[in-house]
């Protein structure tokens, strides 16, 4: 018991400021931004999962984008079927997406390198489709998700996508607040210690096989509450909202944030809101043609993808972090 | 009777490009310890390129021919432009970056090729029939396409086979995938012979991409199911045998062939992933591979 409060303990109050700015900044901005704001938090959770993965654990999962399926299905289905409320189906979501990662992470943790990557790039290519072929998964039409309205006492102008910003914000805070206190627990240590050496952090006593399961774990919970929190956005769930390209996607915001730095997330989610933004004023200068205005932002994230791995290994705020951690 | 042997015949011309592609895989596993996830997008860019040359010749022969060598120098230029390049950096996130770096590749290539051509299908005519055999009253799925498929991707094996096995070139580009240090005291370029074994792999995944076409259709991202096919009958094989690869992609698709006619079309995707994860578990070093460390 002791333990977990000295998990939770810290530095909550950077993160209670930050949310009350955010609030307040919500105020005064948008729709647009306010939706934009909503993204970026469904990205900053879907990154943070795979930074507690391949920058701590030294885990690569390229399926990270089924596995926020599973967390989006699992939330839709127990609303639709079981009639949770909000809270609950965040809720299921996560444990639903921390079951699938734990029966994948036994599989995974006898895995490395490329293979898991592999196997994880099988699982983003074939698991949303399964979704076509059952019916009471929805098939292509997918499932409506039911987002209550926001309460009147937050005045009549108060916005759905407002409203959609303070749920995914929050949630955002909060879950990124817990991952850096699980990071910087002992957990974090062992996962940082098997990354860096397998065989000495085996000596040392840590139990590499759990260690990795329990990685897995996690951070697949992490991306099902992302999943889940993208579900809210999009207000419904369809097989084609978790295309191969969505795990690219937050691979490539983990890499731009530099794999292993969580405070860096938030660039990366950033950045990828303002792909889509970027490439779409592009586009217009181009001509606006379909096939440019469809394909730049991929373009984009691509170039980016390899300039980083190729220039900044270890992200662009590396250098000046290193020292702390 | 006649059901099973259709049914066998349609797996191993599928099996067939799946093996392609998994050599495709296996010669840069081979060489350079990366799994290639780029490879899809060689594919599709070498396919897209022989799309070119069909609508401007409308000889499926000659589009083969320009996509094959467009393949291979395609993944020459990959492996100087790209992978050299990662090699020399080096630090903790090393054995990451390989694997980020071909899937941006991947991306850019996809995306590049939709901003060329348009994201809508494109068909590629068949140089020969489609319509099945005829065996007394029945007539089997199994087409002279079909046929064709099989005698290509049997054609590509044997010069890959002849090249590794009988000639000066393929005993280089074996020593330095066997020991890369020896083989460059012992006189092999083993950067350039690297780049030769990227160029074989962009050639086989060319021919793989211009086979699968004309069954479905062309679009900017229509191969990636044909990638983790190829993964998965690579590791089968165990990803360092390129013997492996082409027995891998026949049980992969004589196994899929079978459960899609026996059992249910909408579980061959979830059977090849379970295969996939069985193989790893059981034996990881696969049917042919030798048991080594995995943690390149």
């Amino acid at each position: 018991m002791h333990k977990a409060i000295v998990i939770l303990r810290k530095r909550p109050t950077i993160f209670i400021l930050a949310g009350l700015f955010f609030y307040l900044l919500s105020d005064h901005v948008d729709e647009l931004r306010n939706f934009q704001g909503a993204t970026a938090a469904v990205y900053l959770v879907a990154i943070a999962s795979i930074v507690l993965l391949t920058g701590y654990s030294g885990q690569i999962s390229l399926g990270h984008g089924a596995i926020m399926a599973v967390g989006g299905y699992a939330a839709v289905l127990s609303q639709k079927y079981w009639h949770f409320n909000l809270l609950l189906t965040f809720v299921a979501a996560v444990l639903a997406a921390a079951i699938f990662g734990a029966i994948l992470g036994f599989a995974a943790a006898r895995l490395s390198g490329p293979y898991l990557a592999g196997t994880t790039l099988a699982l983003a290519v074939g698991l949303p489709s399964l979704a076509d072929q059952f019916h009471f998964l929805g098939g292509e039409q997918g499932l409506a998700y039911n987002v209550p309205q926001p309460p009147m006492s937050l005045g009549a102008d108060f916005t759905q996508y407002h409203w959609f910003f303070w749920i995914t914000g929050s949630a955002a805070l909060l879950m990124i607040w817990l991952t850096q206190n699980i990071l910087g627990s002992r957990y974090g240590r062992q996962w940082r210690a098997m990354r860096s050496n397998p065989t000495a952090a085996a000596l040392a006593g840590i139990h590499v096989g759990c260690s990795k399961v329990l990685a897995f774990t996690l951070s697949s919970g992490i991306a099902g509450l992302a999943g889940a929190l993208m579900v809210l956005t999009l207000n419904l769930v369809t097989p084609s909202a978790f295309p191969l390209s969505l795990s690219f996607t937050i691979v490539t915001g983990a890499v731009l944030a530099g794999v292993g730095n969580l405070r860096g997330s938030i660039i990366g989610a950033v950045v990828l809101v303002a792909i889509p933004e970027l490439s779409d004023s592009l586009a217009t200068k181009l001509g606006g043609a379909e096939r440019v205005s469809a394909n730049l932002p991929g373009l984009i994230t691509a170039v980016l993808l390899i300039l980083t791995v190729l220039f900044f290994p270890e992200g662009p705020l590396r250098k000046r972090v290193k020292k702390t951690t | 009777m006649i059901r099973l042997l259709s049914t066998l015949l349609i797996g191993v011309s599928s099996g067939a490009i799946y093996s392609l592609m998994a050599l495709a895989l296996v010669l840069v596993w081979r060489s350079t310890r990366v799994v290639n996830f780029a490879q899809a997008g060689q594919a599709i860019l070498s396919t897209y390129i022989g799309y070119e040359v069909l609508t401007h010749v409308n000889n499926f022969w000659i589009a083969l021919l320009v996509a094959t060598i467009a393949g291979a120098c395609v993944g020459a230029l990959v492996d100087v432009l790209l992978i050299r390049r990662l090699a020399r950096v080096s630090g903790a996130s090393a054995n990451v970056r390989p694997v980020i770096a071909t899937l941006g590749l991947l991306g850019l290539i996809s995306s590049g090729v939709g901003l060329i051509w348009g994201n809508d299908l494109k068909r590629i005519a068949t140089p020969v029939g489609t319509h099945g055999y005829t065996f007394g009253h029945t007539t089997i799925p199994f087409s002279p396409f079909n046929l064709l498929i099989v005698a290509t991707a049997a054609l590509v094996m044997a010069i890959f086979a002849l090249i590794f096995q009988r000639t000066n070139l393929g005993l280089a580009l074996r020593a330095s995938a066997f020991a890369p240090e020896t083989a460059r005291l012992a006189g092999v370029r083993v950067d350039r012979t690297r780049t030769i074994g990227w160029a074989f792999a962009g050639a086989a995944g060319a021919v793989a991409g211009l086979m699968i076409t004309p069954q479905s259709a062309l679009a900017p991202n229509s191969m990636d199911l044909l990638l983790v096919l190829g993964f998965v009958a690579a590791v089968i094989g165990g990803l360092d045998s390129l013997i492996g690869a082409g027995i891998g992609g026949l049980i992969l698709g004589i196994g899929l062939a079978l459960i899609l006619e026996y059992v249910s079309t909408s579980l061959a995707f979830p059977a090849a992933f379970i295969v996939l994860i069985i193989v790893l578990l059981i034996r990881p070093q696969g049917l042919l591979g030798k048991l080594r460390g995995r943690d390149a």
